[in-house]
């Protein structure tokens, strides 16, 4: 997987948010420290509106913040794994314990961004999801997500 | 059996919701043993692109989008529509629903929001209205065209070719044969009210609701038998029709005696309700209505006749409602009251004063939508897909003809924007028909109408095709600047 869209420091453990708002806040600062984001008031801005539209809480804990904003400079992936089960208004009622935070540009490469939707089909399945929350490795976690094939 | 299913999965940002409906439809069709084939439309652009034979070949197409996906290359096919969240959340239960209650886009019927196209309600009051009016219709354009033949005859001419006098000359065999023409229209004038009222009745009460309307309708509309200036026209023969159907559906559900029963539909229910009918009309409600619609038509021929911008507002808003749905119940609605004002005028201050303005102007609204969309694909190449492009062939058939139904699949993927500029378009043609003074006595409604009927105009042939020309264009200019490049 190509490094510049998803790589082990886009992995981080959020222990203290407690609600989806504070998870927002952390993904933003992480995004913009990263380069992601010129603003990361307008990215945040940007995740809000999304959510507003329609929810990007799924089901079994399994959630995908993002939005599509001039303010992003090149796709990423980033990895949130979450100590407080956050409440996500999901499409099965249950909170939160992972997020997958994407950072999508208006005008991206290609294949960058099929990572991000592949990624995004990846999390129909089952097993992926069941390893993604017992996995607490860093490392392993890196690899998990870097194994998704591209299509 | 096996299904084929086809699906188009779209959201707003184009990289998470679009691709998870996508990966969970594949996988719930893959349980349920049925082919499935889903493009995805991201910020990546269209990838697994549904083909022709796809679509085809397909029993259901599932359009799980949160924002607009082209839906022209569905028309004929039985297509579902949801949000992508749907998706997610149950492919499998989506996929049940779409195979049962998945509807074919593009027919008549197909409802954008609250306003249903092409179509109005079973069993409603319009349609009761539209199966009189589609038995009238003949017996209108027969009598029609023989008076407006006759009618050329009436004026006397003098040397110089000026008319000098309405009035036929009987003392010629040609003169005396028009006049009898003249009076064969007008018979067909006469009856075509009892006709339309029989069979609004009938399509209520079924048969034997057709002789008490009939004779209703006729005693409404003539005055000697009122005792009034003039008959009740139009809205006396529905009022009729309407007290005699549900008369006739109210005493069906009497339980007649056994021995009765065969006479009831031929004899029993006609006489009870040709009766009741005559008294109600004669004591009741003929007065009052011949009355009000007395005072209608003079003050709608006042207002034409000495305002100039009322027949262009009367026909502008005919336009607008013919061009709103496509057929349905506001179309239809235009439709019936354009018929309604001729023949009633006709009847009241004969062919020469009548009030042509809502008929001729509905007749020339007709095409504008679906000329309008054949148009704009026209002129607007690279702003319409190929598939679109062939639909709009259909409509551009559909339109010369009179049919405004062939727009129905553009506007079904895009109501705002195609309502606003059928609308617009409608209305102009309404419009500019009605300020040159055309005169749509019968034939199709539509360009084709200027030889394949009779229609008065100021520049023959010319003013018609001209006025509903303006229309398609100002039609195909709003669409195709509010659409976007297609990418290719």
């Amino acid at each position: 997987m190509n490094k510049e869209v998803f790589d082990i420091e886009h992995i981080y453990f959020d222990n203290n948010s407690e609600t989806k708002d504070q998870v927002f806040e952390r993904f933003a600062s992480v995004a913009f420290k990263q380069g992601y984001v010129k603003s990361k008031e307008d990215y945040l801005k940007g995740l809000h509106q999304r959510e507003d539209e329609v929810t990007t809480g799924f089901k079994d804990g399994i959630a995908i913040p993002h939005c599509k904003n001039s303010t992003v400079i090149k796709p990423g992936v980033f990895l949130i794994k979450l100590s407080n089960p956050i409440e996500w208004n999901s499409l099965d009622g249950k909170p939160i314990k992972v997020a997958f935070g994407l950072a999508i540009p208006e005008d991206g490469n290609a294949q960058h961004l099929k990572i991000l939707s592949s990624i995004a089909r990846k999390l129909i399945d089952n097993e992926f999801v069941n390893m993604l929350l017992e996995e607490d490795d860093t490392e392993k976690l890196y690899n998990i997500v870097s194994s998704i094939e591209i299509k | 059996m096996s299904k084929k299913i086809v699906a188009v999965t779209a959201c707003a940002a184009g990289i998470a919701h679009a691709y998870m409906a996508a990966e969970s439809l594949e996988k719930a069709a893959k349980e349920m043993g049925y082919d499935i084939k889903v493009e995805t439309n991201g910020t990546i652009g269209a990838e697994n692109v549904l083909t022709k034979e796809d679509i085809e070949d397909s029993d259901v197409a599932i359009i799980a989008a949160d924002i607009n996906v082209e839906l022209v290359r569905f028309t004929g096919k039985k297509i579902y529509q949801t949000k992508s969240i749907e998706a997610i959340k149950d492919s499998k239960v989506l996929i049940n629903t779409a195979l049962e209650s998945g509807e074919i886009f593009g027919k008549k019927g197909t409802k954008v929001g609250d306003i249903t196209l092409g179509k109005t309600k079973e069993d409603g009051v319009i349609k009761h209205l539209m199966n009189g009016i589609s038995y009238m219709i003949p017996m209108c354009i027969a009598a029609g065209l023989i008076l407006a033949i006759a009618n050329v005859f009436a004026f006397q001419k003098d040397e110089l070719g000026r008319i000098v006098n309405w009035g036929f000359d009987t003392s010629t065999t040609m003169g005396f044969f028009m006049s009898k023409m003249f009076q064969v229209g007008q018979v067909g004038f006469k009856l075509m009210i009892p006709l339309f009222a029989g069979f609004v009745a009938k399509s209520i009460g079924d048969r034997p609701a057709i002789a008490p309307a009939m004779i209703g309708a006729y005693i409404v509309n003539d005055p000697e038998i009122l005792g009034t200036e003039a008959g009740s026209g139009f809205i006396g023969a529905i009022i009729v029709a309407f007290i005699v159907g549900y008369m006739i559906k109210g005493l069906k559900k009497i339980k007649w005696p056994k021995i009765l029963q065969p006479l009831v539909p031929i004899m029993i229910l006609p006489l009870i309700a040709t009766f009741a009918i005559s008294v109600i009309v004669l004591f009741v409600i003929g007065k009052p209505i011949a009355g009000i619609m007395n005072g209608l038509y003079d003050g709608l021929t006042y207002l034409n006749n000495t305002h100039a911008s009322a027949p262009i507002i009367m026909g502008a808003i005919i336009g607008a409602m013919i061009g709103f749905d496509l057929g349905g119940p506001v179309n239809k609605t235009a439709l019936i009251f354009g018929t309604t004002i001729f023949t009633d005028t006709v009847a009241k201050y004969g062919i020469q004063q009548a009030n042509f303005v809502p008929g001729t102007a509905a007749q020339a609204a007709i095409s504008v939508a679906p000329l309008g969309v054949w148009l704009a694909t026209i002129l607007f190449k690279d702003k319409f897909t190929s598939t679109e492009k062939v639909s709009a062939n259909a409509a551009f058939a559909m339109g010369m003809v009179g049919v405004t139904e062939g727009a129905i699949p553009f506007v079904a993927s895009e109501p705002v924007k195609m309502i606003v500029a059928n609308v617009a378009g409608s209305a102009v043609a309404g419009a500019l028909v009605a300020k040159f003074g055309c005169k749509f006595y019968g034939g199709i409604g539509s360009p084709l109408g200027t030889i394949v009927g009779y229609i008065e105009q100021p520049i023959p042939i010319i003013t018609w095709v001209f006025s509903i020309s303006v229309g398609v264009l100002v039609t195909a200019l709003i669409i195709g600047f509010s659409r976007k490049k297609v990418e290719g």
